[in-house]
C-alpha cells in the first residue's frame, strides 16, 4: 500500500468556482456562477428540478467540463485533481448505477482496496444497521437501498469533502433521519465539509450552515442559514398610487405582480443593515420569510 | 439536562439557534435548570436533533454572553451561578405577553369567542403535563 500524500490542507478553502458557464446545445444550464466554500461548511444547495444543481456539482468535481470559468477543490483545478485529493472526496450521485453486476460485499471490498483510509468496520456496521445483506447484487436493490449503499461507500472513505446529490430522494423518513444524524456527526467530529443538494427544505433547515439557491441558472440567494430570517423578507405592496413598486428596490431578488395590481417582492439586506426605504412606505407590508416561503416565492 | 428535552421545529420563522436559546432562557427562568446544571454537549444536541453543530454552539455562546451559562473546564456548559430563577409566576408570565397578545389579536381576527380560546389553551397546557 502506498503512502497517502495529504492534499493541501493549509488552505481554508474546500471548493471554489469562478464564472462557471455551461450550455447543453443551445440551452444554458449555468450562467457565470461564482462560489467559495470554506472548510467545515455544511452547504445546502436548493433549486427546482432543472435549475442546474447536478451540473454545478459535477462541474465542481471535474466530472464535467465548463464552457467557461474554472473550478477548484482544495486548491487544485477540478479537471486535474491529484489522486490524493480524489481520495479525500466522497461523492454520491443522484442515481448511483456503477458496478451493477457485482455483489454489494465484493463491490465495497474492491472500492475499499483503493483507499488506504477505508473504514471496513463502519461498512459492516452500516450494512447491518440498514439491514442490507452483502451477498445481494447491486442490480437487485431498490432505489432506496441503492442510495444507502452509495452513502456507505462514500462515508467509509472518511472524506474531507462529502458531496451528496439529492441524497435523501429515495430514502424513507427513518433512513433520512439516520443520514442527517450521520452528516451532523461528521461535521461535528471531523470538521468534514459537506455539500448537498436537496429540495427537502426542512432537512436543509436542520443541518445546513449556509444555503445557496440556484434559480434561472444563477445563484440568487447565498446566505448563512441562521441569519436568513433577518436578511431576507417579503414585501407586499398595494397597487398604485404609492408608486414605490415602479422602480427596482435595492436588494430585490424576485417580484411577482398579482391580478389586482399589487406586487410581492423578496428582498435581501446585509446582516445588520436597514431595509430599503420602500419597506416603510404607506401601505407596504414587510414580513419575515422562512426558507420554504423564500423558495416558493422566488422559484414561482 | 438531556438533549431530548429541547424541541426544535424546522420550518418556523424563528431560526433554530434562537429556538434553542429561548427555550433554555425559559427553563432557567423557571428554575427547572438550576445553577450548576450541566447542559448537553454541542455534539449531543446536534446529533440528537440532526441540526448543525454551529447552530447549537451559537445559541450556547449567546447565553454565555448574557451571563446565563458558564463554560467549565472539562465539564462543558453549565447554568451560571448568578442565573437565578424568576421568582413569581406573574414575572414569568410577562415573558409570554407578546405571544399571548398575538394570539388574542388573531383570535379576534378569526372572530373566535374568548371562551373557546381559553378552553383550547387550557387543554394544551394540561396535555403536556
Amino acid at each position: 500500500m502506498s503512502a497517502v500524500v495529504s492534499p493541501d490542507m493549509s488552505t481554508d478553502e474546500a471548493i471554489r468556482c469562478e464564472r462557471i458557464t455551461k450550455h447543453y446545445g443551445s440551452r444554458t444550464v449555468l450562467r457565470r456562477v461564482n462560489l467559495e466554500v470554506t472548510r467545515g461548511t455544511v452547504l445546502g444547495l436548493i433549486g427546482r428540478n432543472g435549475a442546474g444543481k447536478t451540473t454545478l456539482i459535477r462541474t465542481l468535481l471535474g466530472l464535467e467540463q465548463a464552457d467557461e470559468g474554472r473550478a477548484f477543490v482544495f486548491g487544485e483545478p477540478s479537471l486535474s485533481l491529484s489522486d490524493a485529493t480524489k481520495q479525500r472526496i466522497g461523492y454520491v450521485p443522484q442515481q448511483p448505477d456503477a458496478f451493477d453486476w457485482m455483489r454489494i460485499g465484493d463491490m465495497l471490498e474492491f472500492v475499499g482496496r483503493q483507499y488506504p483510509q477505508w473504514d471496513g468496520e463502519f461498512v459492516d456496521l452500516s450494512l447491518s444497521r440498514w439491514q442490507i445483506s452483502a451477498d445481494r447484487r447491486l442490480a437487485s436493490l431498490s432505489p432506496g437501498e441503492r442510495q444507502r449503499v452509495a452513502l456507505i461507500r462514500a462515508l467509509a472513505v472518511n472524506p474531507n469533502l462529502l458531496v451528496l446529490d439529492e441524497p435523501a430522494s429515495a430514502l424513507d423518513p427513518v433512513a433520512r433521519r439516520d443520514l442527517l444524524q450521520e452528516i451532523v456527526a461528521r461535521a461535528a467530529e471531523s470538521g468534514t465539509t459537506i455539500f448537498f443538494s436537496t429540495h427537502i427544505v426542512s432537512d436543509l433547515e436542520r443541518i445546513a450552515s449556509r444555503i445557496v439557491f440556484l434559480h434561472d441558472h444563477r445563484i440568487v440567494v447565498d446566505a448563512a442559514l441562521d441569519d436568513l430570517s433577518e436578511t431576507h423578507a417579503r414585501l407586499t405592496m398595494p397597487s398604485e398610487p404609492t408608486g414605490v413598486a415602479a422602480r427596482p428596490i435595492p436588494g430585490e431578488i424576485s417580484r411577482r405582480r398579482h391580478s389586482d395590481g399589487s406586487v410581492t417582492l423578496v428582498i435581501a439586506r446585509a446582516p445588520g443593515s436597514d431595509w430599503p426605504e420602500a419597506a416603510a412606505a404607506p401601505g407596504v407590508h414587510l414580513d419575515a420569510l422562512h426558507l420554504e416561503d423564500l423558495f416558493i416565492e422566488v422559484a414561482r | 439536562m438531556k438533549a431530548d428535552r429541547l424541541t426544535i421545529l424546522p420550518g418556523a420563522t424563528e431560526p433554530i439557534y434562537r429556538q434553542i436559546g429561548s427555550q433554555l432562557r425559559r427553563l432557567i427562568a423557571s428554575g427547572q435548570l438550576p445553577p450548576g446544571e450541566e447542559l448537553p454537549s454541542v455534539r449531543d444536541v446536534a446529533i440528537q436533533h440532526a441540526v448543525n453543530p454551529m447552530t447549537v454552539s451559537r445559541a450556547y455562546c449567546q447565553l454565555e454572553a448574557e451571563g446565563l451559562l458558564t463554560r467549565l473546564r472539562g465539564k462543558g456548559m453549565v447554568v451560571a451561578r448568578g442565573a437565578h430563577a424568576v421568582v413569581s409566576p406573574e414575572q414569568r408570565l410577562a415573558r409570554l405577553q407578546s405571544q399571548l397578545a398575538d394570539i388574542a389579536r388573531q383570535a379576534r381576527e378569526l372572530d373566535i369567542p374568548a371562551r373557546l380560546v381559553v378552553q383550547r389553551l387550557k387543554s394544551l397546557l394540561e396535555d403536556s403535563e
